[in-house]
């Protein structure tokens, strides 16, 4: 099908009902999200938000109470909607009595990937998240990081066109969490969309360039990183000033902070930092810096599901 | 190649459980004990000599063959089929972990698939457990008394055949509650209550109300017959007669409509 979006929920609901005391819990209400063709994504919220919830309706794993759930605008509920997709869940159970090889080999299997293809693709894979020399090891004896590259090896093997990765650097070391940003920017450049679900502000606010915030079921926020964090006033970096010019500084400021002798205001729009450079500049005080300052992913996010 | 795929994953997966290498290990002890420790002198007449630990005994081959048949299909549907039930009660949960389970239904694959695929895997290690041992004994008696007789080896379809209808039991009880003991105990009540059951002339008498007669017949039609399908296996083996097929269609049903069940539920739920 030829739809531009490779995710696109409309009104998608879940609401799961206790069965003793038919108490309801929307862990999903309303959400609608499009996600373009060849996008990073990037879905964030705090725990109990509905993130794992909104996933699992995409994969089938859980049937929506109400609303669609479309895959490069397939209904999800059909399984042929989950053949382009490679999916890494969070906390994965692989069966322990698989080598490394024998896992691709299976999950390749199940996608469809002929056994000749798979015999070249396994150790192609396993080299390429760094665990060549472990093909045939029991995946027991594997640790947290290296399972959790193994099974973005199985979410790859495939060549998939949707990437839906849940926590894809938990457990894993700085050096591998490099790595995995490193495939997954290949897999970018291929022209795969990345979906991913982290609690890992740092991490999605680098990578992702679109992200959305669910919390308590709905789509809190969502849009461009870039627009999310821009510019959010000005810091004025000066010599500690007079305390007289530095009283009328710290009236106009929305915070200041001193540090080795310096002095932060941070002004709230370009206007008022102007001010503050005229005040300074009329008693002839040196300026150290005027610099725009972002908000962080954070910041956008605490404030968000703050409210 | 999918449906390959997970029944060599299911065979993977018993085989990494302990207690199914023990049920091949069994099996392989009474073949080596037919084909070594068990001596058979056939003489003119077709009197056969046995000989086991040092002692002997003079009794007509064919006699001993069919023993020896009755005693394996007999092992087969008791202990040997306790031992597959029991194995195989973790297979359905296992595959119904968190973290296992949405991966399997990221995959490109019909929920039913998934499911029957396990099924069938089941299924066909204990169909190889039962060939290794009844074509084992077959051959290696066979060879030792020059006695070749085929209809032993319909104890081979008949084990196969009651462990899928027990199986269908385990895979509901394991999508139901994903609780390999209580699949285990269902099974097993379901083959101790078989005999019991099967007792319907006597009980007939016993019972005083009707409704209790009703009751005990319905029970009696709906519940696998394990014990009759044995009793069916032991006449076929030493006697070459045929008892009739009702047992085998009402058992039949029985695990169909079990695993249609089975199947149904896996469909709706959530994971």
């Amino acid at each position: 099908m030829d739809s531009e979006y490779a995710i696109e929920t409309h009104d998608l609901t879940k609401v799961y009902l206790s069965r003793w005391q038919r108490r309801e819990v929307r862990a999903i209400d309303g959400v609608s999200l499009q996600v373009r063709r060849g996008a990073i994504f990037g879905l964030l919220g705090p725990n109990g938000a509905g993130k794992t919830t909104f996933v699992k309706t995409l994969l089938s794993a859980v049937r929506p109470t109400h609303g669609t759930a479309l895959i490069f605008g397939r209904d999800a509920g059909n399984p042929e909607a989950r053949r382009p997709i490679g999916y890494l869940p969070e906390n994965h159970r692989f069966p322990t009595y698989f080598t490394g090889a024998g896992m691709l080999d299976f999950y390749a299997a199940l996608s469809g990937v002929e056994a000749a293809r798979r015999k070249k693709l396994i150790p192609e894979h396993l080299e390429l998240v760094g665990l060549g020399q472990w093909a045939d090891v029991r995946i027991g004896k594997y640790s947290k990081g290296m399972l959790q590259r193994l099974g973005l090896a199985q979410a790859l093997i495939h060549s998939p066109s949707i990437l839906i990765l849940d926590e894809p650097t938990d457990g894993v070391d700085p050096v591998g969490r490099r790595q995995i940003r490193e495939i997954l920017s290949r897999a970018e450049a291929r022209g795969v969309t990345i979906f991913v679900n982290s609690h890992l502000l740092a991490e999605v606010e680098t990578f992702c360039r679109e992200v959305a915030i669910l919390h308590k079921g709905k789509v809190a926020l969502s849009g461009k990183m870039q627009e999310l964090t821009a510019g959010k006033g000005y810091r004025l970096t000066v010599p500690q000033p007079p305390e007289a010019l530095a009283d009328k500084l710290r009236g106009r400021a929305s915070s200041f902070a001193v540090r080795d002798g310096l002095v932060d205001f941070q002004f709230a729009s370009r206007e008022i930092a102007n001010g503050a450079v005229d005040l300074l500049r009329a008693e002839r005080c040196e300026i150290e810096a005027l610099v725009p300052t972002t908000s962080t992913l954070e910041e956008v996010f605490v404030r968000t599901v703050a409210k | 190649m999918v449906t390959l795929a997970l029944i060599r994953d299911t065979f993977r997966e018993a085989l990494a459980r302990k207690i199914f290498w023990g049920l091949f290990a069994i099996s392989a002890l009474m073949i080596l004990f037919f084909l070594f420790l068990l001596r058979i002198d056939i003489v003119a007449g077709g009197v056969a000599t046995v000989s086991r630990f040092g002692g002997s005994t003079s009794v007509p081959a064919d006699r001993v063959v069919r023993g020896v048949y009755g005693g394996i299909a007999t092992f087969l549907y008791t202990f040997g089929m306790f031992l597959a039930v029991f194995a195989s009660s973790g297979l359905i949960p296992s595959v119904l972990e968190p973290g296992r389970i949405e991966l399997l239904l990221s995959k490109p694959l019909s929920r039913t698939h998934i499911l029957l695929g396990r099924y069938a895997g089941n299924v066909l290690v204990v169909f190889l457990n039962s060939l290794f041992l009844v074509l084992g004994v077959w051959i290696i008696l066979g060879i030792k008394t020059g006695i070749w007789s085929p209809v032993f080896l319909v104890a081979i379809a008949t084990t196969t055949f009651i462990f899928a209808v027990l199986l269908s039991v385990v895979v509901l009880i394991g999508v139901l509650f994903e609780s390999a003991a209580l699949s285990t105990m269902v099974s097993v009540a379901l083959m101790i209550m078989s005999p019991i059951l099967a007792q319907t002339n006597l009980m007939m008498r016993l019972l005083s109300s009707e409704w209790s007669r009703d009751l005990w017949r319905v029970l009696y039609y709906i519940f696998p017959k394990v014990w009759e399908l044995g009793r069916i296996t032991l006449d076929a083996i030493q006697s070459g007669t045929f008892s009739g097929f009702a047992p085998i269609w009402t058992s039949a049903l029985f695990g169909v409509v079990m695993l249609g069940a089975a199947l149904a539920i896996f469909a709706r739920r959530d994971f």
